[in-house]
């Protein structure tokens, strides 16, 4: 049996998802850009699925805009909105941990003139508001900071950056995908101007997620066609896709609490176990304040790969943030943000749970790792 | 080609790698290659006797391709002359364990390098030519950075440890004093990083085996070149003596005591 603890890399599509989208490629094919009868139900049902979402983050159906995914959601919101209003200012801040689709849009932006501020995090990867503040200018025209963090699990004071940048009068971007599901979250108490969702977190189809983009906020649209999303994401819309993400958030609205009282209790049991039972291991991320599914270790002299190999042969899947995974061979950007050096990044493990993950898996990780951890550090020349 | 795709002998290797251990003694020895940007650090030992490597030992610390390449690298050269096994290359190693991923042959593909290495340093020992300790010059230089922030995260003289709580510190120094400093500190926050431009602590047995058993964490053979932060610090630059590399560590505060 496969024992999976890497929710936060892909989520298995919930089965009543797929029931409810399976009519949708045969029997309910339909365009809502046609006129006919099919034409017309493939709009009700659109602008249904639209109000169910709107309503999860509190917004109003006109302010969401489907998208294939988070990735092309941050573009959107990052890219579109540089764009639009760079007669403002050209000066854009983002943390040192943002996801890696977010630093290398910025890494884009900053070749075609604009001003990319990071602010660095503090050792528990919380970003301090002292820090924000001090780097804002009047040429500061956007700040983009993850709801929580997609690695460490670490979950920003959201609210309190909301209202810093409500005063400066300043967009505020957020990228939620880590935190749906598992947050409540509210776009009007937040303050939050642009959110970034996807689909397959919280066990929708993938290659589906929206932006939200609140009402007086303006965007350039990066795809240009027949004008769909009123004409902020053109492209026939993906309505299997969306009928999917709404029927996922439908049930994330009856189950969310549950879910995350039962993943707590899971997360807990990792921290408490693997820190009590395992010499030199430490925490990554910040004690409290993070996500109720992830779990993040470093193990002193050992290499994360090894880590995930050993695991792999006891069928156990998880992750590591360690370089040799990469394609760049570079570590966790996040991880390095922490203060931690590279041979101390290179030893990190991810565990993170979800909807489908049982009692006996936690179990299961609990008896074998000490083992592996005992076994890699005995041939290893950092360990002593 | 994804970079933990393995061919089954690499995978066997990883499971159950040969000949793991460490070797001593006038006929042996010793290789020491790392890449610190990937992060695989590998020790070989050989023992030699009438030009023949009699054992060979190895530990790595590093990725599966790194611990197969080290363990294959020790059962090709066992048994051969030196002047035989000076000649295996990196392609040798990856080949009889069916290929690497492309991406693992230059990264974690030490293992060739850490046999030169070792063979390397047997004939040196057997010339007897003793390699004296390079003498690194500690006379103070000035760090960039390191005025804008003076007492905005750089401190030369520390008056209250409670002003560290919490704060990633990072402690530039020589001598006791230094150490001791960096020792306290750790009862104030549990990250203390301890920069010396030298191979090894230079201090009485007792403090450097206090020190080694804190959680202070030591960069040996490290200088810091610049002092980075926007008010105030936020990172500083590290030079690697040993790599010739350089890389920024995030910190709160620096100590520089020398």
């Amino acid at each position: 049996m496969e024992v999976y603890l890497d929710y936060q890399s892909a989520k298995p599509v919930d089965p009543r998802v797929i029931e409810e989208m399976t009519p949708y490629f045969y029997y309910k094919f339909g365009n809502p850009s046609s006129l006919h009868k099919i034409g017309d139900d493939a709009t009700d049902i659109l602008d249904k699925c639209r109000k169910t979402i709107a309503n999860f983050i509190n917004a109003k159906k006109e302010e969401i805009i489907f998208t294939s995914g988070a990735t092309e959601s941050n573009n959107l919101a990052i890219i579109g909105y540089a764009l639009r209003n760079k007669a403002k200012g050209n000066h854009i801040l983002i943390s040192e941990i943002e996801h890696i689709s977010i630093h290398n849009i910025a890494k884009y932006l900053s070749k075609i003139g604009f001003n990319i501020s990071k602010i660095p995090v503090d050792p528990y990867g919380s970003v301090n508001l002292k820090k924000i503040k001090e780097r804002i200018t009047d040429k500061t025209i956007l700040i983009s900071i993850g709801y929580a963090n997609n690695e460490i699990g670490t979950i920003q004071q959201i609210s309190e950056i909301g209202r810093l940048c409500k005063e400066y009068d300043i967009a505020f971007h957020s990228d939620a995908v880590a935190a749906e599901g598992l947050i409540p979250i509210d776009v009007e108490k937040d303050n939050i101007d642009l959110l970034t969702l996807s689909s397959n977190d919280i066990y929708g189809p993938k290659g589906l997620g929206i932006l939200y983009i609140r009402k007086g906020i303006r965007v350039n649209p990066l795809i240009i066609g027949g004008g769909q999303e009123r004409g902020l994401r053109s492209g026939s819309e993906n309505i299997p896709g969306i009928v999917g993400m709404a029927k996922a958030v439908e049930i994330m609205k009856v189950e969310m609490n549950e879910e995350v009282k039962r993943l707590k209790v899971y997360r807990d049991r990792l921290i408490d176990n693997i820190l009590g039972n395992i010499p030199k291991s430490h925490l990554n991320g910040h004690p409290t304040s993070r996500l109720s599914n992830n779990a993040h270790f470093r193990f002193e002299g050992i290499e994360g790969e090894a880590l995930l190999l050993s695991l792999k042969d006891k069928g156990i899947s998880v992750s590591t943030g360690s370089a040799c995974t990469s394609k760049t061979l570079e570590p966790s950007h996040t991880l390095i943000a922490l203060g931690l050096l590279h041979e101390e990044a290179h030893g990190s493990l991810e565990l993170t749970s979800g909807r489908f993950t049982k009692k006996e898996d936690i179990d299961l990780v609990l008896e074998v790792l000490p083992q592996v951890v005992e076994r890699l550090r005995k041939l290893s020349p950092l360990y002593k | 080609m994804k970079s933990t795709r393995y061919s089954e002998k690499v995978l066997d290797h990883f499971r159950n790698p040969r000949n793991v251990g460490t070797l001593k003694g006038e006929d042996v020895g010793t290789g020491r290659v790392g890449n610190p940007v990937c992060g695989d650090l590998m020790e070989l030992y050989i023992k030699v006797k009438n030009n023949k490597i009699k054992d060979v030992k190895f530990r790595t610390f590093g990725c599966g391709s790194a611990i197969a390449t080290a363990s294959m690298v020790t059962e090709l050269a066992k048994g051969k002359s030196i002047d035989e096994a000076i000649k295996i290359t990196r392609k040798d190693v990856a080949d009889e364990l069916d290929g690497l991923p492309p991406i693992k042959m230059h990264c974690s593909n030490l293992a060739a390098d850490a046999l030169k290495d070792a063979i390397k340093n047997y004939k040196d020992k057997q010339k007897l030519k003793v390699e004296v300790e390079e003498e690194i010059r500690e006379h103070k230089e000035e760090i960039t950075g390191e005025k804008k922030f003076l007492n905005r995260g750089v401190y030369n003289i520390i008056e209250d440890f409670s002003l560290f709580k919490d704060k990633r510190t990072l402690v530039l120094g020589r001598g006791d004093k230094s150490i001791e400093i960096a020792i306290e500190l750790t009862k104030h926050t549990p990250r203390v990083v301890f920069v010396t431009p030298l191979k090894d602590i230079s201090a009485n047995t007792n403090l450097k085996t206090k020190l080694k058993q804190s959680d202070v964490k030591i960069l040996y053979e490290s200088k810091i070149l610049e002092i980075k932060g926007f008010n105030e610090v936020e990172k500083v630059l590290i030079y690697d003596l040993n790599e010739d590399e350089k890389y920024e560590l995030y910190i709160d505060s620096v100590v520089l005591l020398l």
